[in-house]
């Protein structure tokens, strides 16, 4: 044993001093998408917007860093590539070239020499080493990191100052190799050269430099922070850059309650405020500053992953065990009438797992509609007859289950699903928990149906939702308990695959099972970003990307962030109007170019 | 020819009758929650009577009648407003609505727009934001609430009253003991336990009421336990154990009517707080699960809604007139039952 440690230890020495680029690399970069920002963006001005808490922290890793601030220091920590928000392919971040290794193990990128850190520091290959060091560290006490940084990724290798190998320790696909490996810089200069011992609490208020646009530059505790644009910024020609992150100045406001945060608003406090929801858009986006112009409507149609939400019945539920009666079920669930009664048909229905994930996607699927008639002919073929009280029944069992959901929101939804289902014979009990309570309950499987949504990932990752593996135990992510040989033997198939055409195909294949197992039933989803701004908010022609999540939350996103701009000289017009009462057009701008038919 | 004889409780009468207010109070609530255990007559979208073809349906309580009986084309349950439509062309058939035709949990959207609807002709105090009848919602809310209190009073008070009057009456060590777990007992925050309960399970009608009875006896115990200790000294209970009365007899015969005013005084301000912290509940999300019709969810609606007034108006006016009504009646009970009035001090 001692033996085989020496020889590991002298042969990585070897491999350290030895390491030299591949050769025959086939560097690739990204200077023909087309650019999504707007050129004659203006720079300048204040963008003030609002968070619900005060974070515990501004450090982005470790115990209470995962709070809804630290996107605005994430986002500004850029990664080496990025995709393309429209076309998803790679584009250049802090590397200008990039190349795949031969043994899909591996990827090898050239930082750009340009690069800067925030506090005017070079950013170097011994930078990307030491985030490797700092993210495999005991002392940052961030468990899930330590795991993923040492399981996804098995080492960083310096050549030069500017050039570097990421190595992951299993075969991936092309593009996953990019999502994993392209990994962010840690200043190495400004924690002295190794992690400290008490990172987590020296630096729970010393934010660290960051690589992109913006810094933090001032923290007033309780009440509000301050990011400032970086001077002369490295970066700010290069070609998907510019005329993007064009505020001096974005100052994140702390008021804790969406109500309070909306009068704000309306006040002209704040300039922009998303209004997501229906019932928002409606009606908190009507009033008397929208109908004079002073505020405006935006709403984008995006294409980006959707989440799987929708009805989980748990197939090891006495009633769902059978097929015929979780199609039954599916087909008593009137989804999309209650989208055009209770979302006033504004949001989408969701016909099959992975929507949104381009090529992957099996277009082709339909989700089971509402029809009396077939739950008829199904029941009566499985020998079940309707009750006295309209319900369907056999023997001492009834159709009547429970539905288990930790959102209030969405109480109204599934009031009247419930309603219609009753039509259909079905009865539906609604399981209202606290948010925690129902997740766990699910999570150990004791739900009989469960109304869930799961966030999105850029691929599909069918093993950890529809794979057998993962059913009939607790805390695992196939609440449906889905349970099927040849829909194992596809995912085995997906998993270990690194052929992208093959993977789109077994994917395909893979929502197909899914939908003949027959024990999901998709929702909805919304497919627009959409909110409210003042006048002086402008954006591009085309105002989001396919990709964007949030339109004026992610003004900091390096992708598909800061897309918008404020003028300087409509704000001035503007708020003289609002004084002597002079009014303009009302506007609502929506872009449908990515709408679905 | 009357049911009481006992001239004292027949003088508190009178003089509960004599206070106007609290008296049709009274009879205000008695009609109302007489109405509202027959409110399937009243509020719903079950035809009362329906003539078709020459038979006659009474389609309100039972199963439902699926709508192929009618003529429709549907095995579901018969749509009665739509069937009374087509009644009118129809020789012979009618059919008699309730004078409310929307049951608590139907969503009546209007073709063309969307709810919350203002108050107008098809839904007088309008529908909440997913287009329910808030007349139907309150009234059906109103059932459950006030049936909640009333079932709250019932078992706190056989609870309170036993353990309190055993308290007094006995003394000694099981007096010293109950007092002791009482204050225990009452330091045990009951909102917060319910807030518990309702996030691991939805709570039912039961539980809620299991739930509250367990905490609320408390309060009865120590007025019964200083009320029995008083009636005790008395001669009449003296008299009583002379002539060989037992002490179950003592306690139920003798003491316990003696001390009803105590009881009766306390009547509505149980009521009172049953329907309030049943409200607060369904306020804050931790009462009945939805979609229960309560008054509780209104008002949170309401608040939610602050543009759509009618919303929380007429969840606030429900609940202020009944309150309103019950502590007139309170407040009549009371004096009528003052015993300064009647009762001669030695």
């Amino acid at each position: 044993m001692k033996r085989i440690l020496i020889f590991i230890i002298l042969f990585s020495f070897q491999f350290a001093l030895s390491a030299e680029l591949p050769k025959n690399l086939k560097w690739e970069t990204n200077d023909s998408d087309p650019t999504y920002a707007d050129p004659n963006a203006k720079p300048g001005g204040t963008l003030r917007k609002f968070v619900l808490t005060f974070p515990m922290t501004v450090r982005t890793v470790g115990p209470d860093s995962n709070n809804s601030f630290r996107n605005n220091i994430l986002d500004n920590t850029w990664a080496l590539v990025g995709t393309h928000p429209n076309t998803r392919n790679t584009i250049p971040l802090l590397a200008t070239h990039w190349s795949v290794g031969k043994d899909m193990k591996s990827m090898y990128f050239k930082i750009n020499p340009q690069a800067k850190w925030s506090d005017g520091k070079p950013i170097t290959a011994d930078d990307f080493v030491f985030a490797l060091e700092f993210m495999r560290s005991k002392n940052i006490n961030a468990p899930w990191y330590n795991d993923f940084y040492s399981t996804e990724i098995s080492k960083v290798e310096k050549y030069d100052t500017h050039t570097i190998g990421v190595f992951s320790p299993k075969k991936k696909p092309r593009e996953q190799l990019i999502l994993y490996l392209g990994i962010a810089p840690r200043p190495k200069h400004f924690y002295g050269g190794k992690v400290p011992k008490n990172y987590t609490r020296a630096f729970n208020w010393k934010p660290e430099p960051t690589t992109g646009p913006y810094y933090l530059k001032t923290v007033k505790k309780g009440k509000s922070m301050t990011l400032v644009k970086i001077k002369d910024w490295w970066a700010k020609d290069m070609r998907f850059i510019k005329g993007r992150f064009n505020p001096d100045k974005i100052i994140i406001k702390v008021i804790r309650n969406n109500q309070v945060a909306f009068e704000h608003f309306k006040k002209g406090n704040l300039d922009t405020y998303n209004l997501l929801s229906s019932e928002n858009w409606f009606q908190k986006g009507d009033g008397k500053e929208y109908r004079k112009g002073y505020i405006e409507k935006t709403s984008f149609y995006t294409d980006s992953p959707r989440s799987n939400r929708g009805f989980y019945m748990n197939s090891d539920y006495e009633l769902f065990k059978t097929k015929p009666l979780r199609e039954a079920f599916s087909h008593a669930l009137d989804i999309d009438l209650a989208i055009k009664k209770v979302f006033r048909s504004d949001v989408a229905r969701l016909e099959h797992i992975y929507t949104g994930y381009g090529d992957y996607e099996n277009k082709s699927i339909k989700a089971r509609r509402f029809d009396i008639g077939k739950v008829k002919s199904i029941m009566a073929k499985e020998g079940w007859t309707r009750g006295g009280d309209g319900i369907w029944k056999k023997g001492n069992k009834r159709f009547s289950v429970k539905l288990t959901y930790g959102y209030p929101a969405y109480t109204d939804y599934l009031a009247f699903i419930k309603e219609q289902a009753k039509k259909a014979g079905v009865e539906i009990e609604l399981d209202l928990l606290d948010g925690a309570t129902s997740f766990k309950k699910i999570q150990e499987k004791k739900h009989q149906v469960s109304f869930s949504a799961w966030g999105v990932k850029m691929l599909p990752s069918p093993w950890e939702s529809y794979h057998s593996d993962n059913a009939h135990k607790t805390q695992t992510n196939n609440i449906s308990n889905t349970d099927d040989k040849e829909l194992d033997a596809l995912i085995d198939k997906y998993r270990k695959s690194v052929d992208r055409k093959e993977m789109v195909q077994l994917s395909r294949k893979i929502a197909q099972k899914v939908h003949d197992y027959a024990a999901f039933v998709p929702a909805h989803y919304f497919p627009f970003v959409r909110g409210a701004h003042w006048r002086w908010v402008r954006f591009p022609k085309k105002a989001g990307t396919n990709l964007s999540i949030q339109e004026f939350d992610d003004v900091t996103h390096a992708e598909y962030g800061g897309l918008m701009w404020i003028d300087e000289d409509l704000k001035k017009e503007t708020l003289a109007a609002k004084k002597s009462g002079k009014t303009f057009p009302p506007v609502v701008r929506i872009d449908k170019a990515n709408m679905r038919k | 020819m009357t049911l009481i004889k006992d001239p004292l409780l027949l003088k508190k009468l009178e003089k509960f009758k004599s206070i106007k207010r609290g008296y049709y109070s009274l009879v205000l609530l008695t009609v109302l929650i007489s109405l509202s255990v027959v409110a399937e007559l009243l509020v719903n979208n079950r035809a009362v009577v329906v003539r078709y073809n020459g038979a006659i349906y009474f389609p309100t309580y039972g199963d439902i009648i699926p709508g192929k009986k009618f003529g429709f084309d549907y095995d579901y349950e018969a749509n009665y407003r739509e069937l009374k439509e087509r009644f009118k062309n129809e020789d012979g058939n009618w059919l008699v609505m309730p004078p409310i035709p929307f049951n608590p949990y139907e969503n009546d959207y209007i073709e063309g727009s969307y709810p919350p609807y203002p108050p107008d002709s098809r839904h007088i105090l309008g529908t909440d934001a997913s287009g329910r009848d808030i007349l139907a919602r309150l009234f059906y809310g109103f059932r459950i609430a006030i049936f909640f209190s009333l079932l709250l009073l019932f078992f706190s008070y056989i609870i309170g009253i036993t353990i309190g009057c055993l308290m007094g009456y006995l003394g000694g060590r099981f007096d010293l003991l109950f007092q002791r777990v009482i204050e225990i007992w009452s330091n045990i925050p009951t909102l917060y336990l319910i807030i518990i309960v309702s996030s691991i399970v939805a709570p039912t009608f039961g539980v809620l009421l299991s739930i509250m009875v367990f905490f609320y006896w408390v309060t009865m115990t120590w007025y019964m336990r200083t009320a029995t200790y008083k009636e005790k000294a008395r001669e009449y209970v003296l008299s009583a154990r002379a002539l060989g009365a037992g002490h179950r007899r003592v306690i139920f015969s003798h003491i316990i009517p003696n001390t009803i005013s105590v009881i009766v005084t306390f009547v509505p301000f149980t009521v009172v707080a049953g329907i309030t912290t049943l409200t607060a509940l369904d306020y804050l999300g931790f009462g009945l699960p939805p979609p229960t019709p309560s008054w509780g969810a209104l008002l949170r609606e309401g608040t939610a809604n602050l543009g759509q007034q009618w919303i929380v108006m007429s969840a606030v006016s429900a609940m202020i007139l009944i309150l309103v009504m019950v502590t007139f009646i309170g407040e009549a009970v009371r004096e009528a039952f003052d015993p300064k009035k009647f009762s001669f001090y030695e």
